[in-house]
């Protein structure tokens, strides 16, 4: 295949009569080794090389990014950074503060690309007036996956507020269904917390708590409420949830031993894979919220310095790809995300996908589109560390909501 | 002719100190070196990258400042304690009765030492299993017949860390016999005959002659022990991922986290010192006292 590739790439370029450019490589550290994300990531390669570039691929698995991410250090200590890098969460705006990455501001300005991307995600792409980064992709964290069959049969509505979900949740665990499938794994009993915190709070109150780490914000009442509600779902998560892998959990769903999971879009895959279907035999809709929200993740690319004309023009091609609407579409059909760019149709796209940048077209016009906590985009990451410690200690042990934000509160000022 | 034998010890004098040299250049850059930067990175303000700057014990009072800290801590001093007494205990146990001219002692000896030939990821892979509720012990012996039996320290905060114990001890027995048994052959038969004369019944004999005559195993065993436990971490890693909550962390995987995780190189290093230093405060001491009395004695 990659042989197929180069010689496309040379032929290509031959035609084009820049052979300087046939002997090109792009390389880039990134994290998807999951087949459906290498099958994803195919599609940004194949229109890279119509470019006549060839692409040279460092994958760096495991950790959530977390090895990609030190593979990265690594390469920029000894001096010897790739061409490009997948740039998780606050990475990006590290590394272009030190100074490391690109300006993309041309790029940016010539192809009408700062309008082709919600506002609200400027900050993972842009530091001290540069924009450093290409986004390819936008998850969703705050979404229920539902068992249809089992929401049918005992009369389940789907919950428009958190009272609602538990009140659900408790009719499901009398009639002997798992009403939620959760692990008492850090990061997803986090995800639960974040969401809850959006959805009781409201996303300007999120925005204050939470990205903002006001100390009033995470002392108040709303803050001890969203413990006290995280409490109540833990009385309905069942048995046996030690180290529950989250796909383990998606699966309890799917088989209708569970009836709801929250979890981002990736979950979505598993359903697709065992061959069910978005609204006949599975259901996707947001957590319960007063005000809709949108929690997002992006996956983004960054071009780091270099003097090399070749290395240079094969970052500015990488970048095309990835901004190419066409690419964005293929990719995120494929990865089960929806295009970070605004302007893409999303007719061939399923209708989970159809729902989720419906809402967010909505949530950019309401600016309820805000970032995931767990992921590491609400805040960098030795406070998240710090949310993740708290509600995590919090699910396991008897702690009450009082302690627990005290303890919040003791931990963000300890990091800051 | 009379020339050349100075020259020759010369060589001899000077060959072994050139065959040790690059091991000792290794040595002294890999670890002492990098000791020194590790203690001065954790007097910085350092974040994601290292920083030179100075800032005082600000990183070691936001260390000791972390509950997580504290946990890391206790959790070390449970594990390595019970860790410690419980192989050595075992595994001189196993010794004594291998030494007792068993059948098949060869192969009781192998499927002992096996474990030890496992890596800790996948011992801890295999424990999570093995301690799950629901796949693992508890689920067999329910399956059995006996319902109401419960084993789930695994999803208890309170008692995971001795599951982290359980696997380690599983792990590291057989090694600990190796070595006792070992130091058992070692022992001159003429003086348990001896002690039998006198009329010594075996327990006394073990207790007040063969196992004080084993300390140099001893000292080889709690070395290599008390380093398996401080680093601990794959295995911590492996079975509980210091879960659940934070209740299993160890000083290796709160440092392995603040410095490559959580963009807190600073608190990192400063958390590497203090293992350092417990390290040293207990090794040290024992070492100096032990290879000082073999000197004495030889």
């Amino acid at each position: 295949m990659k042989f197929k590739n180069i010689l496309l790439a040379t032929t290509v370029a031959l035609s084009m009569s820049i052979p300087a450019f046939a002997e090109s490589e792009v390389e880039g550290i990134h994290h998807w080794v999951a087949e459906s994300e290498v099958e994803a990531l195919k599609v940004i390669i194949d229109n890279l090389s119509k470019e006549g570039f060839t692409w040279k691929d460092s994958a760096v698995g495991g950790m959530s990014g977390g090895n990609a991410t030190q593979a990265l250090r690594t390469r920029l200590a000894a001096g010897n950074p790739p061409a490009t890098m997948q740039l998780l969460g606050f990475e990006g705006i590290n590394w272009a503060k030190e100074g490391a990455l690109q300006s993309l501001n041309d790029l940016y300005t010539e192809n009408g690309w700062v309008d082709a991307v919600p506002p609200q995600i400027e900050r993972f792409l842009k530091a001290d007036g540069n924009y450093f980064s290409v986004p390819i992709n936008m998850h969703r964290q705050n979404w229920i996956w539902a068992n249809k069959a089992v929401f049918d049969e005992y009369d389940i509505a789907i919950p428009k507020t958190w009272n609602e979900l538990i009140v659900s949740a408790k009719k499901l665990k009398k009639a002997g269904v798992t009403p939620i499938a959760l692990s008492d794994e850090n990061w997803q009993v986090l995800e639960m917390f974040e969401a809850i915190v959006a959805g009781q709070g409201g996303a300007d109150f999120y925005k204050t708590a939470i990205v903002g780490l006001d100390e009033e914000a995470l002392k108040s009442d709303t803050m001890i409420k969203a413990f006290d509600t995280l409490r109540e779902i833990k009385g309905l998560v069942g048995e046996n949830i030690t180290g529950r892998d989250w796909a383990v959990a998606t699966s309890m769903v799917a088989s209708g031993e569970a009836a709801i999971q929250l979890m981002g879009d990736w979950a979505k895959g598993e359903f697709l894979a065992k061959g069910m279907r978005p609204g006949e035999d599975f259901l996707c809709f947001p957590a319960p919220s007063k005000t809709p929200n949108f929690t997002f993740i992006i996956d983004a690319f960054g071009m780091f310095k270099t003097d090399d004309a070749n290395v240079k023009a094969g970052q500015v091609a990488w970048a095309k790809a990835i901004m190419d609407p066409e690419v964005q579409a293929q990719f995120n059909m494929i990865k089960g995300s929806i295009p970070a760019r605004v302007d893409v149709s999303v007719e061939n796209f399923d209708a989970c996908a159809q729902q989720g940048y419906a809402d967010r077209e909505h949530a950019i016009e309401e600016g309820t589109l805000i970032p995931g906590l767990t992921e590491g985009f609400a805040v960098s990451p030795e406070f998240a560390g710090v949310f993740s410690d708290v509600v995590a200690q919090f699910f396991v042990t008897e702690m009450s909501s009082e302690d627990a934000v005290i303890a919040l509160v003791a931990g963000i000022n300890n990091a800051r | 002719m009379s020339r050349s034998i100075p020259v020759k010890d010369r060589i001899g004098h000077f060959l072994p100190k050139l065959v040790l040299s690059p091991s000792l250049v290794f040595v002294f850059v890999g670890v002492y070196i990098f000791i020194a930067w590790t203690i001065w990175i954790s007097l910085s303000s350092s974040r994601m990258l290292p920083k030179y700057d100075f800032v005082g014990l600000a990183q070691y009072v936001r260390l000791w400042s972390t509950p997580r800290w504290h946990t890391a801590v206790e959790n070390l001093f449970i594990f390595t304690s019970l860790f410690l007494i419980v192989t050595i205990l075992l595994g001189l146990f196993l010794a004594i009765l291998l030494d007792q001219k068993v059948r098949a002692e060869g192969l009781l000896r192998a499927i002992y030492l096996y474990p030890m030939a496992l890596s800790f990821i996948v011992t801890g892979t295999a424990w999570k299993w093995i301690l799950n509720p629901s796949l693992g012990i508890q689920e067999v012996v329910n399956n059995l017949g006996w319902e109401s039996f419960a084993f789930d320290w695994i999803t208890s905060p309170t008692f995971a860390i001795y599951c982290v114990v359980i696997a380690a001890v599983w792990q590291s027995t057989g090694f600990a016999m190796a070595i006792f048994l070992a130091g058992l052959r070692g022992i001159d038969s003429s003086i348990i005959k001896a002690a039998q004369i006198e009329g010594a019944g075996l327990p006394r004999i073990y207790a007040s002659i063969i196992v004080p005559m084993l300390r140099p195993a001893f000292l080889s065993v709690v070395v290599l022990l008390s380093y398996i436990s401080i680093k601990s971490f794959d295995l911590v890693l492996a079975l509980t991922n210091g879960g659940p909550g934070s209740s299993t962390e160890m000083p290796s995987t709160f440092m392995f986290t603040s410095t490559f995780r959580r963009d807190q190189m600073g608190v990192g290093a400063a958390s590497a010192v203090m293992m350092l230093m417990t390290v040293a405060a207990i090794i040290v001491p024992y070492l100096y006292s032990e290879l000082k009395e073999g000197g004495h004695e030889h």
